[in-house]
């Protein structure tokens, strides 16, 4: 009799604690990390000639993974859809290259900076622009629902001539910038230097820095999954520490490291 | 699951600004219909001329505007012209787009029109002198408008809701351009969805309801 009681409160704790489970417990029992990554921005996130998704973001969510012990699944997601995604549960994580704006802090959990990027402009030759101030009464755009579109939305308006244009992707920008549409766009210097090279966009050319401040870009999940967020921020931390950040900026960026810590404050 | 707290006060701050949108998106249904009205016309009369070069063009102009999505229509309004050197702004690469599209369908819809209206009209007309654009004019081009009206309204509400698919051609100060700037800055993607969907929805209904008052005006027997 005592061992069936044993045995049954036993069975119940067993089968009541799941209950409790939050997302770093259902990401574990599930066996797979769902990761939304934006897939035309290269070098973050784009796919190889086989289809399949490459990037900085696509081995930062693989890395994240392996230190789950689980499997990855790369859930391609655009710009403006990551929220929707996090929202409706079809991914876990953002590894998506998202600026963490207190404006989006309101409605996601933000974790510490992974990646930072330096601002540059890319002009059209023919449009005779040759820094950011010449961009003054011209015709500019970016990738909706960007940082640089947000910054560069608010210095048009702030010239008072000239016009702003979203477009849906990157893609999009490069195209619109090539043929004429734009004269000239901010992005990040690093998906400037990939979309220039690539050679599917002739007549433009990088041509300076833009003087927004640095973009840091953090990790996001569910705002109220604080047991997550701090398993990501450590996850951060340990990337830099064990010299696999240098290792995938080397091997998908190249050059200068960019710092992810703000001298003078904590985070 | 759907773990998300509504926060509608700040969408409400956001009205005004959804509402200017709504504006310009009821601007460029109305032009692209009354556009896409002359050109259906036109068509209809190319394709009834007998010239086979016209009604050729008329038929491939219908085939095109009817089989293709819209979305490709707009797209190639501004990417497809862009590569040619043909710059047009978002305003008019969606205001071309969408009125391409009414035309085609417009087309169709006056063709149906006509074939109810009896041969017998036409020849009541031309036995009593008219000469045959007059009698087109006079007596078979206000019954085809009489009978394509409520048709007509149908394809106007289509293209109050085709206009969101300027956001794809750098199009921001439309209600869906507008809402999707609104969402990028803030992350309250549901909130803003949600207030542009029954804005749209209004719009659409205030057109369809005002033009069924009009049509019990206009066409009292």
């Amino acid at each position: 009799m005592k061992t069936a009681v044993t045995a049954g409160l036993f069975a119940a704790t067993c089968l009541t604690l799941p209950a409790h489970a939050d997302a770093l417990d259902d990401i574990i029992s599930s066996g797979t990390l769902r990761c939304a990554v934006v897939l035309d921005f290269p070098p973050m996130g784009s796919r190889d000639e086989s289809n399949t998704p490459i990037g900085f973001d696509v081995d930062y969510c693989n890395d994240l993974a392996a230190a789950l012990g689980v499997e990855a699944e790369i859930v391609e997601t655009p710009f403006p859809e990551r929220i929707p995604a996090l929202m409706s549960g079809r991914v876990d994580v953002g590894v998506a290259s998202t600026s963490d704006t207190l404006e989006r802090a309101k409605t996601v959990g933000m974790t510490i900076p992974y990646f930072a990027f330096q601002m540059a402009v890319t002009a059209n030759d023919a449009s005779g622009i040759k820094s950011f101030e010449d961009m003054k009464g011209k015709t500019v755009g970016a990738t909706a629902g960007t940082y640089e579109a947000i910054a560069l939305e608010a210095q048009v308006q702030e010239w008072g001539e000239g016009t702003f244009r979203p477009y849906q992707t990157q893609a999009d920008v490069f195209l619109a910038l090539s043929q004429g549409q734009l004269d000239a766009t901010v992005s990040t210097s690093t998906v400037a230097q990939a979309n220039v090279k690539t050679g599917n966009f002739p007549g433009i050319s990088v041509v300076g820095q833009a003087p927004f401040d640095t973009d840091y870009v953090a990790l996001f999940a569910m705002r109220e999954e604080y047991g997550l967020l701090n398993f990501l921020n450590l996850f951060i931390n340990q990337q830099v520490r064990t010299g696999r950040y240098a290792e995938l900026y080397e091997k998908w960026v190249g050059g200068d490291l960019p710092d992810l810590t703000v001298g003078g404050t904590y985070r | 699951m759907f773990n998300y707290t509504f926060r509608w006060n700040q969408a409400f701050n956001a009205l005004p600004r959804l509402l200017e949108g709504a504006l310009v998106t009821l601007e460029i249904a109305l032009l692209s219909m009354l556009i896409g009205i002359v050109i259906a016309i036109l068509l209809t009369g190319c394709r009834l001329s007998g010239n086979r070069v016209l009604s050729a063009i008329a038929r491939t102009w219908v085939e095109v505007a009817r089989n293709t999505p819209a979305l490709f229509q707009i797209y190639m309004a501004h990417f497809g012209l862009g590569a040619f050197g043909i710059h047009l702004s978002p305003y008019t690469s969606l205001l071309a787009g969408i009125a391409f599209n009414n035309a085609g369908y417009l087309a169709e819809n006056f063709r149906g029109a006509l074939k109810a209206i009896p041969d017998t009209q036409t020849r009541a007309g031309r036995s009593l002198g008219m000469p045959p654009i007059q009698a087109f004019r006079l007596i078979v081009m206000p019954q085809m408008l009489r009978i394509a009206f409520l048709p007509a309204t149908n394809q106007m509400v289509w293209a109050i809701l085709m206009t969101s698919l300027g956001v794809t051609v750098g199009m921001n100060t439309d209600l869906a351009g507008i809402t999707q700037e609104l969402n990028a800055r803030s992350f309250r993607t549901f909130e803003f969805f949600a207030m542009a969907a029954v804005i749209y929805y209004l719009i659409a209904k205030a057109v369809t309801l005002a033009a069924r008052a009009l049509a019990w005006r206009m066409f009292r027997y």
